[in-house]
């Protein structure tokens, strides 16, 4: 069995080799890639059409936006995924309103604990300057999400998971998650409702205090922070459930 | 409003899917209401859309605006909007058979399960309708993410299969990535039909990368559709997983995976370039005639029922693989015709055996014993379901065996036809030893297993109406795609023809 999976690598490998002679050289600018009207009108018309000078921004959530969209869709079914199968407790606690007290299992570690305190707010800070600064500079919601989850992440691996569940408890990173969809597709649905087609922000300008063409660059803050919302929950979600082998007690 | 149905098919169970997420937890009795809700939109937007398509021909959706190749479009025409509604409407029946099946299978994640139902149909539409190569990529992960999930929320069992269905769904959808990156180095477009128009235009149908990417492509959808050699993960995950999860996945996944090799043949490669020039259609009607017989000789001998119809699945997705490639119009023709019907009719046995596991607790063939006298609607339900699976008139089945075999004599492919008709033979063997058992079989001791219900009493015990109403719908759906065979081949060929297939000479 084993050599028949060596045999079927080998032969991919040789295959997807096999035309590699055919590509064109790299960084050619003569490349189909490069050099098709596709990219070329990204290249020039990306700040026109949209205001927003970072253009993998603008092709991220405005062009190809609902790619996006549906690739948040992605990162929350897969925290929904991974808490179905592995939370192992039934998740009745959830439907509750009372809210549990927990102790702290150990003592925190003052070198660690002092040295979080200071890095998580900054971390934090970093997060939301990522999210916001993706016009301008490489970033974005998926990329100050997952920082921002980090910082809870670290929290977590600080002192424990309980500590880190009291500001983000398992039924709020639910709601996050969703919250997070439900902006993208609000703003989809919003330009639906005016009277123009799914994810189509130009039409916003009708409820923004806004030019047609600077309702897409303020729509593509807006879907950014939607994005951030989901990252920061389900990666927190997912290192919970995965750390804490499913029962959300004890991590590690 | 119109002019946004094609959106509004996939959009409905989306935002539904979102509010759920957000609502359910807390209000289980919610769940519900929401999903049908959502799915009777998408079911409404689609017969509107597949309207439009016989009016108005080809429908382009812009999403955000933008014009292809810019942005992603959505593009309707008579074959996607008749899968599109095909499965809008499985998806709505099984949704409806859930209502007892999810609260006693997965009692605790009812509101998780019905938001990752309610995605994996987006999913499958998203996949179905769009115009984007990338975005059917996307759409391919949502899909197949959210059916790990639901066939791991079954068994013990079940979470096995769910891993090793991840492992090759993953390989699959990888194998599909890889292809379209090969197509966008060679044509710098992600869109179908600017990639067909670029191949056509800078003549690199003799290009090795486009050739390695059709390659790519075809084995990944392979895997991910379970064509014969490549099925390892479809019997046990739709076995172990919760009954919904198997009549949602076990008509779609596969119908909607052979749609995407369709729609990759036709649209982004053509089919000169597939039949033609890559000479490979004797080989893949031979590998389809191979899983054909296989797939049909290992249900045969199978002893637990959903087992054995996951195989006559793959059975049936070796039938439209050959029928797609037996470079005939017929055969195309009779591959999308059966594309909907088997989609209704895999449909069908899997509600009857969701059924049974519900009322019984057991997965064995005799489990099935003494059902005539005990629930008989539901056998009436079965028996169209299995009628068609065999074959026989006036069930959608008929036809659609029908207009295969046509485009196999006519291609000249009788070792096609032979599987057909040997298939048809064990599927008739299959179904008559059930029927069979439930007929004369004595009726189960009492206090048998793990009995649900309180099965003290004789005389007819019938599934609850939630249960039994989507089969029976289900069956009728069969007898009535089957009758009005004709209206339906009409938008099929009106499709097809357009390619030409038939002057293709090999």
């Amino acid at each position: 069995m084993k050599s028949f999976a060596l045999i079927a690598v080998i032969l991919t490998g040789w295959l997807l080799l096999s035309a590699v002679s055919d590509f064109p050289d790299w960084g050619d600018t003569e490349s189909p890639a490069n050099d098709y009207r596709l990219s070329q009108h990204y290249i020039t018309e990306t700040f026109p059409e949209s205001s927003v000078p970072n253009m993998v921004t603008a092709v991220l959530a405005d062009y190809r936006g609902y790619d996006t969209m549906f690739e948040t869709v992605v990162i929350f079914v897969a925290g929904i995924a991974i808490m179905s199968i592995l939370r192992r407790k039934p998740l009745d606690h959830l439907k509750d309103k009372g809210k549990e007290t927990r102790t702290y299992k150990k003592d925190p570690d003052l070198i660690i604990d002092t040295t979080c305190r200071l890095m998580i707010p900054i971390i934090q800070l970093f997060a939301l300057y990522v999210v916001a600064h993706g016009h301008h500079s490489p970033g974005g919601g998926f990329q100050g999400g997952v920082i921002f989850g980090a910082s809870f992440i670290l929290l977590a691996l600080s002192r424990d998971l309980q500590a880190a569940q009291r500001w983000v408890p398992e039924k709020r990173v639910l709601n996050l998650a969703g919250i997070g969809i439900l902006i993208y597709s609000g703003f989809g649905f919003a330009c639906m409702l005016l009277g123009s087609n799914f994810l189509d922000y130009e039409i916003l300008h009708k409820i923004m205090p806004a030019t047609p063409v600077e309702a897409r660059s303020h729509s593509m803050l807006g879907v950014e922070i939607g994005v951030a919302f989901t990252c920061t929950a389900i990666m927190f979600s997912i290192y919970s459930n995965l750390a804490s082998n499913g029962d959300m007690k004890e991590t590690l | 409003m119109i002019d946004q149905s094609p959106a509004l098919i996939l959009l409905a169970p989306f935002l539904l899917a979102i509010v759920l997420a957000l609502l359910g937890i807390k209000r289980e009795w919610l769940c519900f209401p929401l999903v049908i809700a959502g799915l009777a939109i998408s079911v409404a937007a689609s017969v509107v859309t597949l309207m439009r398509v016989i009016d108005e021909g080809t429908i382009q959706y812009f999403f955000g605006g933008w014009e292809p190749p810019f942005g992603i479009n959505l593009r309707v025409d008579g074959l996607n909007a008749l899968v599109a509604l095909a499965v809008s409407t499985v998806s709505l029946l099984t949704a409806i058979y859930s209502k007892r099946a999810v609260p006693a299978e997965t009692s605790d994640k009812v509101s998780q399960f019905y938001t990752l139902y309610l995605l994996s149909v987006t999913g499958l539409l998203g996949i179905v309708l769009t115009g984007d190569a990338f975005n059917l990529y996307v759409l391919i992960e949502i899909s197949a993410l959210t059916s790990y999930a639901l066939i791991g929320m079954g068994s013990r069992r079940a979470t096995l299969a769910a891993y090793k269905y991840l492992i090759m769904g993953t390989i699959g959808a990888s194998f599909y990535l890889l292809g379209v990156g090969y197509l966008y180095i060679k044509t710098g477009s992600l869109n179908m039909y600017d990639i067909q128009e670029q191949i056509v235009a800078n003549n690199l149908h003799s290009s090795p990368t486009i050739f390695v990417a059709f390659v790519v492509i075809m084995v990944g959808v392979w895997i991910k559709m379970a064509f014969f050699p490549l099925h390892s993960w479809l019997p046990n995950s739709y076995t172990y997983g919760p009954s919904t999860t198997s009549a949602l996945l076990g008509p779609l996944v596969t119908k909607v995976m052979i749609y995407v090799m369709i729609r990759m043949i036709l649209t982004v490669f053509s089919p000169e370039f597939a039949f033609d020039q890559l000479d490979w259609s004797n080989i893949v009607v031979w590998m389809s005639v191979i899983a054909i017989l296989a797939a049909s000789i290992s249900a045969l001998s199978q002893t637990s029922l959903q087992k054995m119809l996951a195989f006559l699945i793959i059975a049936e997705v070796g039938y439209m693989v050959g029928g797609v490639w037996l470079t005939d119009e017929m055969g195309m023709v009779g591959s999308i015709y059966h594309i909907i019907a088997d989609a209704f009719m895999t449909l069908c046995v899997f509600l009857f055996a969701g059924i049974i596991f519900t009322k019984t607790g057991r997965r064995d063939l005799s489990a099935m014993e003494g059902l005539f006298t005990k629930m008989p609607l539901t056998m009436v339900g079965f028996l169209v379901g299995a009628f068609s699976l065999i074959g026989i008139p006036p069930t959608a089945g008929f036809f659609s065996k029908w207009y295969l075999i046509q485009g196999g004599i006519s291609s000249g492919h009788y070792e096609y036809v032979a599987a057909l008709l040997i298939s048809s033979l064990i599927n008739a063997v299959i179904f008559f030893r059930i029927i069979e058992i439930a007929y004369f079989g004595t009726k189960p001791a009492e206090g048998h297993g793990h009995h649900h219900n309180e099965e003290h009493k004789d005389g007819p015990k019938e599934a609850s109406f939630s249960m039994l109403f989507p089969l029976l719908i289900t069956a009728a759906l069969l007898l009535g795609i089957g009758l009005y065979n004709q209206e339906v081949v009409a938008i099929i060929t009106n499709f097809v023809s357009q390619f030409n297939i038939g002057a293709i000479i090999l």
